[in-house]
């Protein structure tokens, strides 16, 4: 396996979070970490960013790969617009060219260029979150990590979001690391979901996400009463 | 926030009626010139004042002295604000400089600037005391209030240091500035008069009230008050368009 956690350790003063966690991340393919509020999914994602010192523990493949990221949050700047907040992130990394034409490719293929001129206080939150997915898309990254991103959104906003982020994922193959505590979100999105227990988190299971494979209605009663049953052993 | 606003044209006409009308109404009872001058004696020194062929020279001294002061604290207010972010020893030595300018009583500061200064020079110190540390707090503001999580982002996505000083931290310290800059313009405007007003320096706003003072023109005050209103409606004028045109704040 190219993207590996093993053995993850992590304490904050006495309080332990991680302890042992590994985890395998198959390449191109959405591993979701599902698990309670507060059980040190995020923790464990910043280790993976390298954000965050872990104390013991292994990370394979992540540190040599350049990373994108969708935040809680959507962090656009708010004085710059659509294109500019695009464009920050791709400073430095090709000429200025392949920049407006990346942007443009992308913009277009996702319905959005009648937005490029928009300043974040424009946009609705939805759309801002769909502009950082867009961001961590267009960043030329072979992994991304997100953050419960769709913490903040409405129901409708939500589906809305999520349905864009599959149609980026379908476009783009990338290695992804979707952090959730909503089960609904870890059927949708992933392909194989891994359950941590409560603070010491360490892995309850990781699955195959059958609803992935085939969309039918019983195989995603089955794979919720499946990671519930997990979630509350 | 720029959607509501308490602001209403209607009421702020009617207290300006309201205000001229208590002038009039003040100026019928007192009904003595040197203490309350009327309406119409106020708008004949006005008059006199504008056809007066120094008029233009005293206005543009002042104001170019206003101007001349008011970048030199803006300058080193962006300069001493950036160096301060980035050096603890700076940042620490400009304490106690901003206290004493806080504390001190402006009065005192001017009185050494009158002996240490030529007369000429005397209005812009002034007013470089007072708007010096509102443009220095607010730089430093700009700054060090940059979000956190917007920085953290930057590191993420490897945006490089010369890419988030100029696209993150300088507009943060303009955005900071403008929202400021109209209340520092005119606190600075109005310091340089006071200026001028103790160091008379030949052609100035500050001389001019001093001299209708001494001969105790109070209609000359009143209408030279007017006339200071004016030029500051108008500077703040001139930076709305100015901040209309150049779309400054068009993300608000």
């Amino acid at each position: 396996m190219k993207y590996r956690v093993s053995n993850i350790c992590k304490s904050y003063g006495d309080l332990k979070v991680l302890n042992n966690v590994t985890i395998d991340f198959p390449e191109n393919k959405t591993t979701c970490i599902l698990g309670p509020s507060g059980c040190g999914k995020s923790t464990l994602l910043n280790i993976i960013a390298g954000i965050l010192d872990k104390d013991s523990g292994e990370i394979m493949g992540f540190g040599d790969e350049t990373i994108s990221f969708v935040f809680q949050e959507d962090r656009l700047i708010e004085w710059k617009n659509v294109r500019d907040n695009l464009r920050l992130v791709l400073k430095g990394k090709m000429d200025k060219k392949t920049i407006e034409a990346t942007i443009d490719k992308y913009l277009e293929s996702v319905n959005l260029k009648e937005y490029k001129n928009y300043y974040p206080r424009d946009l609705s939150g939805g759309m801002k979150q769909r502009i950082s997915i867009l961001r961590a898309f267009i960043y030329p990254s072979k992994v991304l990590i997100m953050d419960e991103p769709f913490k903040s959104l409405d129901i409708n906003n939500k589906r809305i979001v999520m349905d864009f982020l599959k149609r980026l994922k379908a476009m783009e193959k990338r290695t992804c690391v979707l952090v959730t505590h909503d089960v609904e979100e870890a059927i949708a999105l992933a392909d194989r979901i891994v359950i941590l227990s409560d603070k010491p988190s360490k892995v309850k299971k990781a699955m195959d996400n059958l609803y992935v494979y085939n969309q039918s209605k019983e195989n995603e009663i089955y794979m919720k009463n499946e990671i519930e049953s997990v979630l509350m052993d | 926030m720029k959607d509501f606003t308490l602001k209403d044209k209607k009421l702020s006409t009617i207290s300006k009626v309201v205000l001229i009308g208590i002038w009039i109404i003040l100026s019928a009872i007192v009904q003595n010139e040197v203490i309350f001058p009327t309406i119409n004696s106020t708008f004949k020194s006005l008059v006199e004042i504008v056809k007066d062929p120094d008029f233009i020279n005293i206005i543009v001294s002042s104001l170019l002295r206003s101007l001349c002061g008011f970048l030199i604290s803006l300058f080193l207010a962006v300069f001493m604000g950036i160096l301060s972010s980035v050096s603890k020893l700076i940042y620490n030595m400009m304490i106690p400089i901003l206290g004493f300018l806080s504390s001190i009583p402006t009065m005192a500061i001017i009185i050494l600037a009158l002996i240490w200064l030529h007369n000429e020079v005397v209005p812009m110190f002034v007013g470089f005391i007072m708007v010096f540390p509102i443009l220095y707090e607010t730089v430093q503001k700009g700054i060090l209030n940059v979000d956190k999580k917007i920085l953290e982002m930057c590191k993420l996505y490897k945006v490089s240091r010369e890419t988030i000083i100029r696209d993150i931290y300088i507009p943060s310290i303009f955005i900071n500035i403008s929202m400021v800059f109209d209340s520092a313009l005119s606190t600075n405007l109005k310091m340089v008069i006071a200026g001028e007003a103790l160091s008379q320096p030949k052609f100035a706003i500050g001389s001019s009230l001093q001299i209708e003072k001494m001969y105790l023109n109070t209609s000359g005050v009143f209408a030279w008050i007017i006339i200071i209103l004016l030029i500051s409606k108008l500077l703040s004028y001139i930076m709305k368009v100015v901040a209309n045109f150049t779309k400054v704040n068009r993300w608000m």
